[in-house]
């Protein structure tokens, strides 16, 4: 309303004067009349006596004054005029300054969302973390720790405080299962993989974040060890589980086999304290040994696994805390662990320094993992930014030199010259905030097609939308955009002198900066998009090369299946019971061809090594004795997919009572045997009674287990019958006779079948952990090919704009060549070949850049050279087909100009 | 015509024509067309105000609080817009007299050198 004011202040004025005159013109009238005119004629000699009515207005008008918002409006009129006239330049200008922007409130909204933003809970300035605040998801065992702790050092650290009001502990859980209680195991689960983690019963109030349905922890209720079954979920769980029933309260559910009850709903914004990873469910710490079955870590000082978290005390600081907590730390260490540590040891552990840092942001691994790349990407987008910047000066200069005589004609009638800056820089900000607004779009889109990049998982990782500190970043980079390309050419403009623009300006020397600026500006642009896209072309490459890489097995139609036993509750010989009716369950689904097992499976993250001495062979040093091992099923070679070379497989004959057997690799075969025959040599492990002798009967062909860079390692296969090492889990190979996730939900309830207990932590196609592998090298091929792309468009409308600036300058003597008798196709191919000889220069400088900077990731490439001809000789072809593409309407419209109306225009 | 028209007739000095406004409305609120004839009038039909100036005059006078305006009917129910004097605008113009009376005796004293010593 306050905005529209001035508007109808101004209406009321205009027709109160319209009025004025035309009371004059009655009253002159009138007085024609009584002077005996005929009425028609009074009233026209009224008028002619009057004058100019509009010319009169006019001038009253400008006795009135123009307030600041009114001349704004008038210069946004003009300018939204001007840019409707020409909207090519507005489109290209426009979309530059929208690819810029938008890259930049892309990374800003990552930036903000990872590291600015505060925790949505109450007071967060006032919370403080001890430990280390990155190492979210560990488990320690063993001696004491500063950086994680254990739930003795927590209920001891909390009772004793004197600086926090209070204090709570959070810890990892373990792999989980949640089911609607009752509900079929085998069934389906919706919505993707539940995160879960036990806290401490003040959890939610230290944090002071209230339910949104339901309630949080009751201290009492939960106080006691196994006593309060009860968890509290997210809201992005109850979204994705419960359709956002309000009956959820009161529901129970099945969570690795135990009975739960959902007690609350926390709000949308409230994700936990780690950001990065939001939870779904909290469960009372006190529950652990239910929700985590073969886990309790309440009563052991040797696990540390705890984060803590407290909330000042009014008045102090947290400096002083950090001193409380160094001095209360210590002793309790001494009382934890002087029985269990040895006493230099303990008088380290007492030294070590505890991080108390400001828990305002929570806890993250995510932060510390992303803060540099973000802030190295943020770099990257300004200075594409600035880019922009300079491509749309360069297309305002363009377009400025077609309006300079504009300019000088309205500073010769007397317009102001700050009036004339303030216009052009009106026009500027309004195409920087069109871009800006444009790029808040393409914003919305580039961070979450970067978290995608980022995040393996369907579900984001942070929060990103649209708040009031991004909208902020965006209008504060949209006016200084505006401003960065808008002074120079405004400045320019009309600084220029008066009377040598009014005459011609096209042929004067005074804009030989601004063109040699342009070409170099256009130079740079192309080594860098050059650079960036040869950059992409190698990672691209390397990625094809990993993926297509032979692994010495066949992934398509293999299944693997990772199952907890441990959790499950089973031991030793059980385990070996257990995987031999998994395997026989699974061999009789339709559609499995065979089924095995092993110890580490693929690509599964575990990996085995071991010293084991090979018969016959002279050892020079330790690391001669350092082999990997895996334990198979029967048939696991035969299922996998690895060729046998030599002798024989693991086969259903090598049982507990059969002779000890081991199938070695190439890698191993040639390492230790060279020409010898190593069927029937023996493999000794371990010393003294525990030394046991396996003897070798097949050699196989390397398989790529854990890496795809790294080269297979000496690698031993043993029969996983004839062996009782303690195993937690086990994985199941499923060599399938169609699509392989297809088979997934069988699979899953024919493991469910043998024990409705036994977690299955994992279950994907081999072909998928492999790919999972590849996620960093896709992420950079996925942002270099991104950067790179972007970068090629603006160098595009970079040329464009220079060339369209070069050859409006040069109409005159376009006219003249052309009036001398050239040939339009002969202006065509002059412009183009100036175009050409910009590109080269660029093309050159460009790859001696790409040369040398790829050098520095040769590490990160895999299959060929960073000197590749293939990808450097692709990249110059793209450059210089976007680049005559960009600079082939300019000179088409140079090519046709008229050579009468450009000497006339002289 | 139009020269025979403007034989007789006097260009206003430059910011005389504030003053004369002023002046006219001493006499009590007029509007637009009435403050036009009485200069007229009383100048013996010698200087005719411009409405191009008279205006926007009129409306700077205003802006600069010498001046208001309301609207009323005239003797012939006619309706118009009048401005009258505020005590600014009183002010305003005895100083604009002040200054215009010592320029008529500077412009007299150039015009006759002889009178000089009588002055003085």
């Amino acid at each position: 309303m306050s905005l529209l004011r001035p508007w109808s202040k101004r209406r009321v004025r205009e027709e109160d004067f319209d009025e004025e005159i035309s009371s004059h013109l009655q009253m002159a009238a009138r007085d024609k009349v009584d002077r005996s005119d005929s009425k028609e004629e009074a009233q026209y000699s009224a008028r002619r006596e009057f004058g100019n009515a509009g010319l009169i207005k006019e001038v009253t008008r400008e006795i009135w004054g123009w307030t600041s918002f009114e001349r704004l409006g008038q210069d946004l009129r003009y300018a939204a005029r001007l840019l409707g006239k020409s909207p090519g330049f507005t489109a290209i200008a426009v979309l530059s300054i929208a690819l810029g922007i938008g890259a930049n409130t892309a990374i800003f909204s990552l930036i903000d969302a990872v590291l600015l933003k505060a925790l949505p809970v109450r007071n967060s300035n006032e919370l403080v973390a001890i430990g280390d605040t990155t190492r979210v998801g560990s488990v320690s065992e063993g001696s004491g720790r500063t950086d994680l702790f254990s739930y003795p050092f927590y209920e001891r650290f909390r009772e004793r405080n004197r600086v926090f009001s209070d204090v709570y502990a959070s810890g990892r859980s373990e792999y989980l299962e949640i089911l609607p209680a009752g509900g079929r195991p085998s069934s389906e689960v919706q919505g993707g993989k539940l995160r879960g983690r036990f806290v401490t019963g003040n959890y939610f109030s230290v944090l002071g974040v209230p339910a949104l349905i339901g309630r949080t922890f009751d201290e009492q209720e939960v106080h006691v060890e196994g006593g309060a079954p009860v968890v509290v979920i997210s809201y992005a769980c109850w979204n994705r589980r419960f359709a956002r029933n309000p009956a959820v309260v009161g529901q129970r559910i099945s969570v690795n086999g135990s009975i739960f009850t959902i007690i609350g709903v926390m709000p949308p914004e409230f994700f936990g304290d780690i950001v990065g990873v939001p939870m779904d469910v909290w469960f009372p710490i006190t529950m652990q040994a239910q929700a985590n079955p073969g886990h309790n870590y309440l009563k052991d000082t040797r696990v540390s696994w705890l984060m803590l978290m407290g909330r000042l005390k009014p008045g102090v600081s947290q400096a002083r805390a950090a001193a409380a907590v160094r001095d209360l730390a210590p002793q309790i260490f001494t009382e934890l662990y002087s029985s269990s540590m040895g006493g230099e040891d303990l008088r380290r552990l007492r030294q070590e320094t505890i991080q108390v840092s400001s828990g305002a942001k929570g806890f993250s691994r995510l932060r510390h993992e992303l803060s540099l790349p973000l802030i190295a990407l943020m770099g990257i987008v300004l200075l594409v930014l600035l880019i922009c910047c300079a491509n749309v000066a360069n297309l305002q200069l363009a377009r400025a030199t077609s309006r300079s005589r504009e300019m000088s004609l309205r500073l010769a009638v007397g317009a102001g010259q700050a009036r004339l800056v303030r216009q052009l820089l009106t026009e500027s900000l309004a195409l920087s905030f069109l871009g800006g607004g444009a790029g808040l779009l393409f914003a919305q889109w580039g961070s979450h097609l970067l978290l995608g990049f980022i995040s393996r998982s369907d579900q984001t990782p942070v929060d990103v939308h649209l708040d009031a500190a991004v909208l902020l970043f965006t209008a504060a980079v949209s006016i200084i955009a505006g401003l960065l390309f808008g002074l120079a050419p405004a400045l320019q403009t009309t600084c220029s002198d008066l009377v040598s623009s009014l005459k011609d300006s096209k042929s004067g020397q005074s804009h030989g900066f601004a063109q040699s600026f342009g070409k170099a500006l256009i130079v740079s642009q192309i080594v860098f998009s050059l650079t960036l896209l040869v950059g992409a072309g190698l990672f691209i490459r390397t990625l094809r090369n990993l993926e297509n890489m032979d692994v010495g097995y066949t992934r398509e139609g293999l299944l693997l299946a990772e199952v907890d036993f441990k959790t499950a509750g089973y031991k030793d010989n059980q385990v070996n019971q257990l995987a031999r009716q998994v395997i026989e369950r699974l061999q009789n689904l339709p559609g499995v061809r065979s089924a095995t097992v092993s110890e580490n499976g693929l690509f599964s993250g575990t990996d085995s090594e071991t010293d084991a001495e090979v018969e016959g062979y002279a050892y020079r040093s330790k690391e001669d004795k350092l082999n990997g091992y895996d334990r198979v099923g029967p048939n696991y070679f035969e299922t996998v997919g690895t060729p046998v070379i030599l002798g024989r497989g693991i086969g259903p004959q090598d049982t507990e009572t059969a002779p000890k057997v081991a199938v070695i690799n190439e890698k191993m075969a040639r390492f230790y045997f060279r020409q010898v025959n190593p069927l029937g040599r023996h493999i000794f492990e371990g010393d003294g009674k525990d030394r046991t002798a396996v003897s070798i009967v097949g050699v196989v062909r390397d398989a790529k287990q854990r890496d795809l860079r790294e080269p297979v390692p000496r690698r031993f296969y043993k029969a996983y019958l004839q062996h009782r090492d303690e195993i937690e889990t086990m994985n199941f190979e499923i060599r399938t006779r169609i699509e392989s996730s297809a088979l997934s939900n069988s699979v899953r309830g024919a493991i469910k079948n043998v024990d409705p207990k036994l977690p299955i932590t994992s279950l994907k196609p081999a072909a998928v952990l492999i790919d999972e592998t590849l996620d960093q090298e896709k992420l950079v091929a996925k942002l270099s090919s991104f950067f790179g792309l972007l970068a090629l468009v603006l160098a595009a409308i970079g040329l464009y704009g220079v060339m369209s600036y070069l050859t409006v300058r040069r109409t005159a003597e376009i006219g003249i060549r052309m009036a001398l008798g050239a040939e339009r196709s002969g202006i065509l191919g002059m412009v183009m070949a100036d175009t050409l000889r910009l590109l080269m220069l660029g093309l050159v400088v460009g790859i001696l850049a790409a040369c040398s900077l790829g050098k520095l990731f040769s590490k990160a490439l895999f299959g060929l050279s960073a000197f590749d001809p293939l990808t450097i000789v692709s990249a110059a072809l793209v450059i210089v087909v976007a680049g005559v593409t960009a600079a082939f309407l300019p000179a088409w419209r140079a090519s046709r100009i008229e050579p009468t109306l450009a000497l006339r225009h002289e | 015509m139009p020269a025979n028209r403007y034989q007789n007739r006097i260009e206003l000095l430059q910011g005389t024509l504030d003053m004369l406004i002023l002046q006219t409305l001493q006499w009590g609120p007029q509007h637009g067309y009435g403050i036009g004839n009485v200069i007229r009038a009383h100048s013996g039909d010698l200087l005719h105000v411009e409405t191009g100036s008279l205006y926007p005059a009129l409306h700077r006078l205003e802006k600069q609080g010498w001046l208001k305006s309301e609207w009323r009917l005239t003797d012939t129910n006619q309706r118009a817009k009048y401005y009258r004097l505020t005590p600014a605008g009183k002010r305003q113009l005895a100083s604009e007299r002040s200054r215009w009376s010592q320029m008529v005796e500077a412009i007299t004293g150039v015009l006759n050198p002889a009178s000089e010593v009588g002055w003085s």
